[in-house]
């Protein structure tokens, strides 16, 4: 369980707030504070008042997973291998480790034939797998991915999509502006100027969007063919 | 005018990409998957990139513009004013069009990427251009922007309008539909009668296909319209 007491920080303003283990979509407006949020609960950003704890851990003291909105930022070595390596050398892993973790990690995505490319010749999509891959590397207790399906194609978001349940992190922390993605998670976060208006599944949450564009698509379109069909 | 890229051939390494074909006036829709070369496309086109070989003519095009994935890529200005005025445009109209009323003093790097997105695709689409190349002008946006910038696009467009984009639920309505896939770019033809044989397509508009219509274009609304067309 991931708890948020008394939370300020910047825009954020969370007086309480549990996430159950699980895959957790956080969503709103532009400037809502998503991917501040997201940067609390990863330990990258300390709250100026509050605390957030990790099933009892701080986040700085758990192995969390991070795939920011910026891939670029995130990609520091010359080669796909080495960045990914990097991940577990800065845990210390021995090298004879090193090769099947990071053949792992890419196959998770279906991304082996990354493995000799260079970083800087990536599209923005392949940058974001690449850092997806460093992130499962470490087998991380939480990962967090921020909008990474902005970055991705229909068919690429869906495979990332169905191999997220089959990780072994205990939380997977989404943001993300397609609300067909957001539909799929266990949890919704819906976040309007820095706090929560909505804290609940998917079913619960969306039936109050829904004079909104927040609703998703396809729940929109499978309504409207089944009223036609009545 | 149009835009024709004549036997053009971009290469990286192992990696290449072939693309033939006319852009003449309307709003061009290109997919494609990750990878597939769309941001490489849009930048030779821009005439950031020389093609490897084959040439792309711009007939009667004199003002073109890219605007990348990336609105950081593009940002100059400090602050969000100086950043408006850098495109020779006045601050207080652009932030208006930007949903950033009162938000010109702000530093560009403190607004959100959403709202930095808001900010460099209000100051793109207030320029006079021939040819515009957006490259995924919709990312971080939320769904409330999607649709306001796909009316901006549809309202305030160029000539000629090239949209590289992999969204999903909030397309604008599109005169041609064009798919780079095995390697090159296929020009699928006009809408509608491209839209069955687009294989990226949105889920919504397989969904239609699958009843046996075709929409008159690629949106939702057009996805609803032809059920409605259907059952009646």
């Amino acid at each position: 369980m991931i708890v948020c007491t008394g939370l300020a920080f910047r825009t954020i303003a969370i007086r309480d707030l549990s996430i159950p283990s699980g895959h957790t979509c956080v969503i709103g407006p532009n400037g809502s504070g998503k991917s501040t949020l997201l940067s609390l609960l990863a330990g990258i950003e300390m709250p100026e008042q509050g605390r957030i704890t990790i099933d009892g851990e701080t986040p700085r003291r758990t192995d969390v997973g991070w795939v920011g909105e910026f891939p670029e930022d995130n990609l520091i070595f010359r080669t796909v291998r080495n960045e990914i390596a990097s991940a577990l050398r800065f845990r210390h892993l021995p090298d004879e480790e090193l090769e099947p973790r990071i053949g792992q990690a890419l196959r998770d995505i279906g991304c082996e034939y990354l493995l000799d490319a260079r970083c800087k010749e990536l599209s923005g999509g392949e940058k974001a797998l690449v850092v997806l891959a460093a992130a499962l590397a470490i087998r991380p207790k939480v990962l967090v991915l921020d909008e990474i399906d902005s970055h991705l194609d229909r068919s690429t978001a869906e495979d990332v999509q169905q191999i997220l349940p089959s990780l072994s992190c205990m939380h997977v922390l989404q943001s993300t502006q397609n609300m067909d993605t957001a539909a799929g998670a266990d949890n919704l976060i819906y976040l309007e100027e820095g706090q929560v208006r909505y804290f609940g599944s998917p079913e619960d949450i969306f039936p109050n969007l829904e004079d909104t564009p927040f609703y998703p698509t396809l729940w929109r379109f499978a309504a409207w063919s089944s009223h036609l069909k009545r | 005018m149009e835009l024709a890229l004549e036997e053009v051939i971009l290469t990286r390494k192992k990696w290449s990409l072939c693309a033939r074909g006319i852009f003449s006036e309307g709003i061009h829709l290109i997919t494609g998957r990750v990878g597939s070369g769309k941001s490489t496309l849009a930048q030779a086109i821009a005439g950031l990139l020389k093609p490897g070989s084959g040439n792309i003519a711009y007939h009667g095009i004199y003002r073109r513009t890219l605007s990348m994935q990336f609105p950081e890529y593009h940002t100059t200005g400090h602050l969000v004013r100086d950043e408006i005025r850098s495109w020779g445009l006045e601050p207080e109209r652009i932030c208006m069009e930007a949903g950033l009323t009162g938000r010109a003093h702000e530093r560009s790097f403190d607004l959100s990427r959403g709202e930095l997105k808001r900010l460099h695709m209000s100051c793109i689409l207030a320029g006079t251009w021939d040819l515009l190349i957006l490259d995924e002008p919709l990312s971080t946006l939320d769904p409330v922007w999607k649709h306001r910038m796909c009316r901006k696009i549809h309202a305030h467009h160029p000539p000629i309008t090239l949209l590289f984009t992999h969204e999903q639920a909030v397309l604008p309505r599109v005169d041609y539909l064009w798919e780079i896939r095995g390697g090159c770019l296929h020009a699928l033809g006009p809408v509608p009668e491209a839209i069955p044989s687009w294989q990226g397509a949105p889920r919504y508009i397989e969904e239609v296909l699958n009843y046996g219509v075709v929409p008159d274009n690629i949106t939702l609304e057009d996805a609803k319209e032809a059920l409605c067309r259907m059952h009646a």
